[in-house]
């Protein structure tokens, strides 16, 4: 087993049964993993704003860092090997925000909408959610069965279902 | 029983390096010449290395290699020299922190994060850099350096509190081992004789709102860049986001929702030209 390390505004797809791609210290990010069980293809993105509308420019360079930009390239990327949408499985984790008396701190808030909004018209499912509240989350994919995990500092490790 | 032992170590704890506080003392001095920087940097080895690899890192975007200390301060200039030898005489006291669930570097990073956050946030809204406040950025969690020793044990005792009154986890520390980390780097700061406005800064980077009949705007801009990287996730703790929003901070720099999002994107960028800061030991 290998692990293959997402930073943030970045994603990486695969269909190596032998590899686990893992996202590390989301706050506000959001992680977002897909999987197709039957061509065994799985990706993972960490992506830091919700629109990409703030730095058109930025976007082009690493369409990663919004959610806007970010999750097409995500699907897309695995179609190249073989995905199909209707397969695809898709968990979330992230989006926390600090304990907030207005919404200038809200990136996470923020986050979390716009990628709602993003699946929900594209008729995209989310099978599995962990989003929200003020804690520190870690995220793992593994290629070999599609399973999602979640590691934060108060509850442990456990699968994202 | 904590608290005594956590003074204790504050007692404990090296002194800042001579070369690092001789530099913070040139910054007030209008007159200081680059001699005087020199001088004062070319008898510390440690931090002498280290400025020379700071100064190549693509940060400063220098085009030639720098070879001598002297060569890099004329490169630099002022300002720059001073954040270089701050980064090289802090950096010290983070390496082997441990605790808030941290990896090694991982405060390290979170503190150069914020110093560079700090910069671009002077920059923006008063429209100039300023070294002095860069210093106090890298170092407002060294209180976490010793409290890290002692919140991992009382992690969960901490989070329920958290969790159940809905407070920061600050407050929840203050409650549980009798001192936050905030309150603790003050008491480090006063051990090193740091002037007032720097120690005031690191006492108050969670709770600005509190510092008592004054006006720091150092403090200020410490706590939003601060925010900015923990929502961001860098050199994110088991603390979390489980810190208090402050909305004065929008009103009194008349800051928009986006420009604090274009600042965000700026650090990030920043901080992945300035690698050669996170290597140094």
């Amino acid at each position: 087993m290998s692990e293959i390390v997402i930073g943030i505004s970045d994603l990486k797809v695969s269909n190596n049964t032998n590899d686990i791609l893992v996202t590390y210290a989301l706050g506000s990010c959001i992680g977002v993993t897909v999987y197709d069980p039957v061509a065994k293809v799985g990706g993972l993105l960490h992506f830091m704003l919700p629109d990409s509308s703030l730095d058109p420019q930025k976007a082009g360079e690493n369409p990663a860092m919004f959610a806007d930009t970010g999750i097409p390239l995500l699907f897309k990327s695995c179609y190249k090997f073989g995905a199909d949408k209707k397969r695809m499985i898709v968990r979330v984790a992230g989006g926390a925000s600090i304990l907030d008396d207005s919404n200038f701190f809200r990136i996470g808030q923020k986050n979390i909408t716009a990628m709602k909004k993003l699946f929900w018209k594209n008729n995209v499912l989310i099978e599995g959610e962990d989003t929200g509240s003020n804690c520190n989350r870690t995220v793992y994919i593994h290629i070999s069965t599609g399973k999602v995990f979640l590691k934060t500092a108060h509850n442990g490790m456990r699968e994202l279902i | 029983m904590i608290y005594d032992e956590i003074l204790k170590s504050v007692k404990n704890i090296p002194a800042f390096p001579a070369a690092a506080l001789k530099v913070m003392s040139l910054i007030d001095d209008p007159d200081f010449s680059i001699a005087d920087v020199v001088d004062v940097i070319k008898y510390d080895q440690a931090i002498a290395a280290n400025i020379l690899r700071i100064c190549n890192s693509a940060y400063f975007g220098l085009s030639h290699k720098v070879e001598t200390v002297r060569d890099a301060v004329m490169r630099l200039g002022q300002q720059n020299v001073i954040r270089a030898v701050e980064a090289a005489g802090v950096s010290k006291f983070y390496k082997k922190a441990k605790g808030y669930g941290l990896d090694a570097n991982k405060l390290w990073e979170h503190s150069v994060g914020v110093a560079l956050m700090s910069q671009i946030l002077s920059k923006r809204i008063f429209n100039c850099e300023d070294a002095r406040l860069y210093t106090t950025a890298l170092l407002h969690d060294i209180g976490k350096v010793i409290m890290g020793e002692f919140v991992d044990e009382s992690f969960m005792k901490i989070y329920d509190i958290v969790s159940s009154k809905g407070i920061s986890f600050l407050e929840a520390e203050g409650e549980v081992i009798g001192i936050d980390h905030a309150e603790l780097g003050g008491k480090i700061a006063s051990q090193w004789n740091f002037p007032a406005d720097m120690r005031e800064a690191i006492v108050y980077h969670h709770r600005p709102d509190l510092i008592p009949n004054g006006d720091n705007n150092n403090a200020w801009l410490i706590y939003l860049a601060d925010q900015a990287c923990i929502m961001m996730g860098i050199g994110l703790g088991n603390d979390g986001l489980a810190y208090r929003g402050l909305s004065e901070a929008i009103v009194r720099f008349k800051f928009r929702q986006r420009d604090f999002e274009e600042c965000i994107m700026m650090m990030l960028g920043d901080l992945e030209r300035a690698k050669e800061l996170l290597g140094i030991v």
